[in-house]
């Protein structure tokens, strides 16, 4: 029998799907048209296009997926009715928030902030507080809390969001809370601080469980709609899984109440995720910088000795959402963006997006504008006839002609320098956004690789490395389908933390032991009810960091630390910090003494994954030939004629010579004259610059 | 350096101001992640830029206030060590506001040239507020003072750093002077950090491109972001307008209103903005350096115009500013100067309201302005201390055509945040007790304004608490037939039996357990409430924001 495993990941045109067959370590994609007001169709449609195809459905026995259901729901305003229940006279946090008015400019008098998710109406007051060390200081009025589920809930709330202070210190209130909510709301989810970001600093934490609270219904609801589909289909695997933002995966039957905010860089993180995983840990390439680029974005992660960086401050859509994810930064650039000349004339290239309609002007859709995707075809990056491998064509009348009106022309400069100008810019964006964000993690660029995926990726990569000064470009199999691939690299993934304030200098080893092996506990008993077992699990342990007076922490791994932890294994923790605060700030202090403010327990229960085996037998058949040339323009003055390459026709130990451009059905790669390309053993096409 | 003759092409010219742009927020992360007092990690009372070897702005800051002040400072530092006095290393520090031009001395200025191939290319700097550095009163800023010697230390543009070693001396001279030098010398090593990131990346810029290359491309983005507010300004219609407004006082023990007086004269895409009328300059600290003044103008003409425009040092010839020598918006030293952002506040309610009827789509009544700021020094207790609490409050935005103004929020010229209250009972004897909006705050108006908020605190050790704040008498004014919104108010015991207000200004002495509550101003309302949406105002009552059905908002 065989036993296959399925991953799916949705995207805003594409649904993508992989299949592996555990036993061969092969894949094969199949793209079906997203549903948007339902990604659960194009989810289902994809396994039974498989089923139809010869897969067995018992034969099935993981089934990895992507979404973008909760994501989707934030950004359209279309969750739950949600309410909150916050400390008596502090609903002004909910209102003031930070004070501040990020991402918009200091002169905009006509500020807003995105509209509430919960209406003032829906927000309850309620006596009873703890102190700055979890000391009750008023008891919970329990009274007012079941008055207050009770009229919510006739008011149509289906969901509750419990914000107390110092929760993160002490929890029995919000649990207490809750519980009286389930009595008094049967039915109702119910989303608590404490269980969703046990965090110091209120409005963060609060930011982000009532985002949880908001969508909690809506994954519960789609994950209900896809194992129902799976199971009409007659799917029988238990081993269902989503990805969280956080890279790792979560059982489709997770615990909304508490977890719902995790999946929402769900699609973003598979790909990142499939770099670490295949690139990373399997083929050796420790260090890399992924760049995935679609229609209107550009995300950016980075991979550290093969595990990608990750941070635990986002914001997604004007909201704060603290939830542990991989760290990917989003710059608004990408084929679909638009290029315009500002007041002063001078040309700027984003954050506008033509988007997937009307699209870039060679789409042929009514797009005038002059876009990205329209500059490489002009500068000859790109195949009128063979875009998707030769399914659409692209108007490279109508793209010279959107970039002759609206850039050329006003600048008094000829087309493909206008379109190499936008390409340049555009790549600068890129190169910028990589570089900010590097120093941002005192990341060393010096030794790191560029992964680009997303059909674009390829197309721009080896510009923005010559840019970076990064002198290699990795570019996998097929950068199309990338991060469904990524679905199948995945361990089940669960985070745990607890804040609780100490100086290093005065802190018991064995009180550090114990909060770390009280996290613990809590991640094996999450594992066993969710019927994975613990025994296989590792558990990784960090610290959040600081010097005493600094308001912000770093997070410093206990990796090869003794366990249970004794004081040298402290003086040791302590210098890591010392030498992580110099390498990301810039400066250390090691006359000021250190303070912990959190423990974090990573669970990972491993799962079977995709895997690859390297290409060792000599290629067979005749040596692949260039399928003729085109002209090609780089930059002013630098206009080659590059030979093109088929890439299905590219095998292990295959070499070439830039100037060049290899074709493959979901992508494009642009090797630039003064670098060199190979396929390596793995099936990546490897560019290297020239000394 | 002759790079006039240079012409650098414009697609690198925009690569690199995105690169120098994105260098900027780099150095503020650093900062702020790093930085050690609340006033600089959680309010974020700093700015870090760029300038050129002038001195003239790549871009300007979030925090608007700094941004013409840097300027000034470059111009001061060339003057006094010579534009070839400068080596590779060296970094500036100075706080005075006369001699270094910040906004008041607690706003302390490290400023690091940047050197290649042996010349000047420009400055790394950042502006940051320092806890304490000595005076009359913890924080250094006291609302009685009568000359700056009572507001700390100054320090007149000098050497930290010489070609890279730094002078201890100065920082044991910072260090003797401030009640809490720790914290300081800790803030000024991350803003020093902050500004030596900033010259190691221009540099790497400069071996990658060229000095001259680099200079060139500075030039030009520096010009073009001036030509395009001259673009801007072009469409102003001619005309001339004139408005006023009033400070409470100008300081604790005086109750005589300070005059903030604007006649806006507009021809031909150049703007005059003539304060003569302007008061005198107060005893106390409300008054305003020249920089300052520059920089409210430019920031009413952008909120205007159009607020994605970019700030120029290059679009200056096109504002004239006609302020006396002597009056509060041109104070003469030795005039006390630290209560300058409630003053600037003020003054770009009169700005806005002068230059509304040139751009009637983005007119606007009055903001709440500053919601004034506390400093709270805790005695001994149980709890040991180790510096003191300091917030900066903001208010609300006025209505404007079109738009309800926002509710609790900084409002113009800073994007300082609100300390959270997790942090505030972690580090001192104190408890937030309420923190709410103020329901019928907001001016009533065909376009409401923002409401505004109170917190109210109870202190756990003895405590003597500084509170300056404003519009407790002259309200944020509602404009186009809007009403008013609501004064602030600082309150003691609120609610119990004693509860009484202070004045603007005050220093008070609280035992454990005793109470205060601030009361931010609203924001004024725009246009004729008979007019408001009947949706928008159901909504409002709804919504809690307001409980009259009555016409007047409780003053």
């Amino acid at each position: 029998m065989k036993r296959y495993r399925i991953g799916i990941d949705v995207g805003g045109t594409h649904t993508d799907v992989v299949l592996t067959d555990a036993s061969a370590a092969s894949y094969r994609i199949e793209k079906l048209p997203s549903t948007p007001h339902n990604p659960a169709i194009a989810v289902l449609a994809g396994v039974e296009r498989l089923l139809a195809s010869g897969v067995e459905p018992h034969e099935i026995d993981f089934f990895g997926h992507g979404t973008t259901a909760t994501t989707n729901a934030l950004l359209e305003m279309n969750g739950a009715k949600t309410g909150v229940l916050i400390n008596a006279g502090m609903r002004g946090v909910l209102e003031v928030q930070s004070q501040g008015r990020d991402g918009w400019s200091t002169f905009d008098h006509f500020f807003q902030r995105p509209e509430p998710l919960v209406r003032p109406a829906f927000v309850r007051e309620i006596h009873g507080r703890v102190d700055y060390r979890g000391h009750e200081i008023e008891p919970l009025d329990e009274a007012a809390v079941r008055e207050a589920a009770r009229a919510l809930h006739a008011q149509g709330v289906v969901s509750f969001a419990v914000l107390f202070l110092f929760s993160f210190m002490n929890d029995a209130h919000e649990k207490r809370a809750a519980a009286l909510i389930r009595e008094e709301a049967p039915g109702a989810f119910v989303s608590c601080s404490s269980a969703v970001l046990p965090r110091i600093r209120e409005w963060p934490r609060y930011s982000t469980t009532i985002v949880n609270a908001y969508l909690a219904p809506v994954l519960a609801r789609y994950c209900a709609d896809v194992a129902e589909g799976l199971d009409g289909l007659n799917v029988t695997t238990r081993q269902r899984f989503l990805m969280q933002s956080n890279g790792g995966v979560m059982p489709l039957a997770a615990d909304a109440e508490a977890h719902t905010v995790r999946t929402l860089l769900s699609g973003p993180a598979a790909g990142v995720r499939g770099a670490s995983y295949l690139l990373g840990q399997l083929q050796g390439w420790r260090n890399l910088v992924t760049m995935d680029i679609g229609g209107t974005s550009c995300d950016i992660a980075f991979i550290e000795g093969g595990e990608p960086l990750e941070h635990a401050d986002g914001v997604i859509d004007g909201r704060i959402v603290g939830a542990p994810a991989l760290d990917i930064a989003t710059v608004a650039a990408g084929g679909g963006s638009i290029a315009q000349l500002d007041a002063a004339g001078m040309p700027q290239v984003g954050p506008r997006s033509a988007g997937a309609s009307p699209g870039p002007a060679c789409y042929g859709r009514g797009g005038a504008q002059a876009t990205v995707t329209d500059a490489d075809l002009v500068c000859g990056a790109l195949n009128p006839d063979f875009f998707l491998g030769g399914k659409a064509k692209l108007d490279l009348a109508a793209a010279s002609d959107a970039i002759r009106r609206t850039i050329a022309e006003p600048m008094g400069i000829d087309v493909v320098t206008a379109a190499s100008g936008i390409v340049r810019i555009v790549n600068a964006r890129m190169t910028d956004a990589i570089r900010i964000e590097a120093a941002k993690k005192g990341v060393d660029l010096s030794d790191h690789t560029l992964v680009p995926f997303g059909g674009a990726g390829p197309v721009h990569a080896a510009q923005v490395a010559e840019d970076l000064g990064v002198p290699r470009v990795l570019v996998p199999r097929n950068p199309g389908a990338f991060s469904a691939l990524g679905l199948l690299c995945t361990d089940v993934r669960h985070d745990y933390l607890r804040s609780e304030l100490a100086a290093l200098g005065e802190l018991a080893p064995a009180h550090a032991h114990a909060c770390f092996a009280d996290l613990e506990a809590r991640a094996r008993a999450e594992l066993a009810a969710e019927g994975l077992s613990a025994s296989g699990a590792q558990f990784a342990r960090a610290c959040d960091m600081r010097y005493a007076g600094q308001g912000y922490e770093l997070r410093v791994s206990l990796d090869g630390l003794p366990e249970p932890l004794d004081a040298d294994a402290l003086a040791a923790l302590e210098e890591r910090f010392h030498a992580q605060h110099a390498a990301v700030h810039g400066h250390s202090a090691k006359d000021t003494p250190v303070e912990i403010v959190s423990y974090r327990v990573r669970a990972s229960a491993p799962m079977p994954k995709y895997a690859p085996t390297a290409e060792t037998a000599a290629p067979q058949g005749p040596a692949p030939r260039p399928h003729g040339s085109r002209r090609l323009t780089l930059g002013p003055g630098r206009t080659v004629e590059a030979a093109l390459w088929r890439r299905e026709e590219l095998s292990a130990g295959w070499t070439g010579e830039g100037p060049a451009i290899v074709e493959q059905v979901d992508s494009t790669t642009i090797v630039p004259d003064g670098w060199s390309v190979r396929c390596d053993a793995w099936g990546n096409l490897v560019l290297e610059r020239r000394a | 350096m002759t790079s006039a003759a240079l012409k650098v092409d414009p697609v690198t010219v925009q690569i690199l101001r995105n690169r120098i742009g994105g260098l900027m927020e780099e150095m503020a992360h650093h900062f702020f992640r790093s930085g050690y007092s609340t006033i600089v990690r959680e309010s974020r009372d700093f700015s870090c830029v760029i300038v050129d070897r002038q001195g003239r702005l790549i871009a300007s800051p979030p925090m608007f206030y700094h941004a013409t002040a840097y300027y000034h400072l470059a111009q001061k530092i060339i003057e006094l060590y010579g534009q070839s006095g400068f080596r590779d290393g060296d970094v500036f520090v100075g706080n005075h506001p006369y001699e270094a031009f910040t906004p008041h001395a607690p706003d302390m200025a490290v400023m690091a040239p940047i050197m290649a191939d042996g010349e000047l290319i420009g400055f790394s700097a950042a502006i940051a507020h320092k806890a304490d550095i000595g005076g009359t009163v913890p924080g250094s800023s006291w609302g009685q003072a009568t000359e700056i010697f009572q507001e700390g230390l100054m320090l007149p543009p000098m050497r930290l750093y010489q070609a890279g070693v730094l002078l201890e001396d100065i920082e044991r001279l910072i260090a003797a002077n401030s009640r809490q030098p720790r914290l300081v010398l800790g803030d000024l090593r991350s803003q020093t950090g902050a500004v030596r990131v900033g010259r190691e990346r221009m540099q790497a810029l400069a071996k990658a491109h060229g000095a001259r290359v680099l200079c060139a491309a500075l030039d030009e983005m520096i010009e073009a972001a001036g030509r395009e507010m001259a673009a801007a300004f072009a469409k102003l219609p001619d005309g001339d307008s004139e408005a006023e407004a009033f400070l409470d006082n100008d300081g604790e023990q005086s109750q005589a209103p300070v005059r903030m007086h604007v006649r806006v004269r507009v021809r031909q895409g150049r703007v005059r903005f003539d304060f003569s009328d302007s008061s005198p300059q107060g005893r106390n600290p409300v008054n305003l350096r020249p920089p300052l003044v520059e920089a409210c103008c430019f920031h009413a003409l952008i909120c205007l115009l159009d607020p994605a425009l970019r700030y120029s040092d290059a679009a200056k010839p096109l504002v004239e500013i006609v302020a006396k020598p002597g009056t509060v918006l041109n104070a003469l030293p030795p005039a006390p100067c630290s209560s300058y952002m409630k003053s600037c506040q003020r003054l770009i309610d009169v700005l806005i309201e002068a230059l509304n009827p040139f751009c009637p789509s983005r007119a606007a009544a009055h903001a709440g302005g500053s919601g004034g700021s506390i400093v709270v020094a805790y005695g001994d207790g149980p709890r040991r201390v180790h510096h003191n609490q300091h917030e900066i409050f903001g208010s609300a935005y006025g209505g404007g055509a079109g738009h309800d103004g926002a509710s609790g929020t900084t409002v113009h010229l800073s994007n300082i945040y609100v300390t959270p209250i997790e942090i505030i009972e972690t580090e001192f004897p104190a408890r937030v007790t309420r923190f709410e909006l103020i329901p019928d705050s907001g001016g009533a108006g065909q376009w409401r304004g923002g409401l505004s908020f109170a917190r109210e605190y109870e202190v756990q050790q003895p405590a003597t608490v500084l509170y300056r704040g404003d519009k407790t008498k002259y309200p944020p004014r509602g404009l186009a037939g809007g009403r008013d919104g609501r004064t602030s108010r600082f309150l003691l015991d609120p609610g119990g039996p004693d509860e009484r207000q202070t004045p603007a200004n005050c220093r008070v002495e609280l035992k454990p357990g005793e109470r205060f509550r601030i009361e931010a101003p609203g924001g004024g309302g725009f246009g004729d409430r008979a007019l408001r949406d009947p949706k928008a105002a159901a909504r409002d009552v709804e919504d809690g924001y307001v409980r009259e059905t009555t016409e007047a908002p409780p003053q």
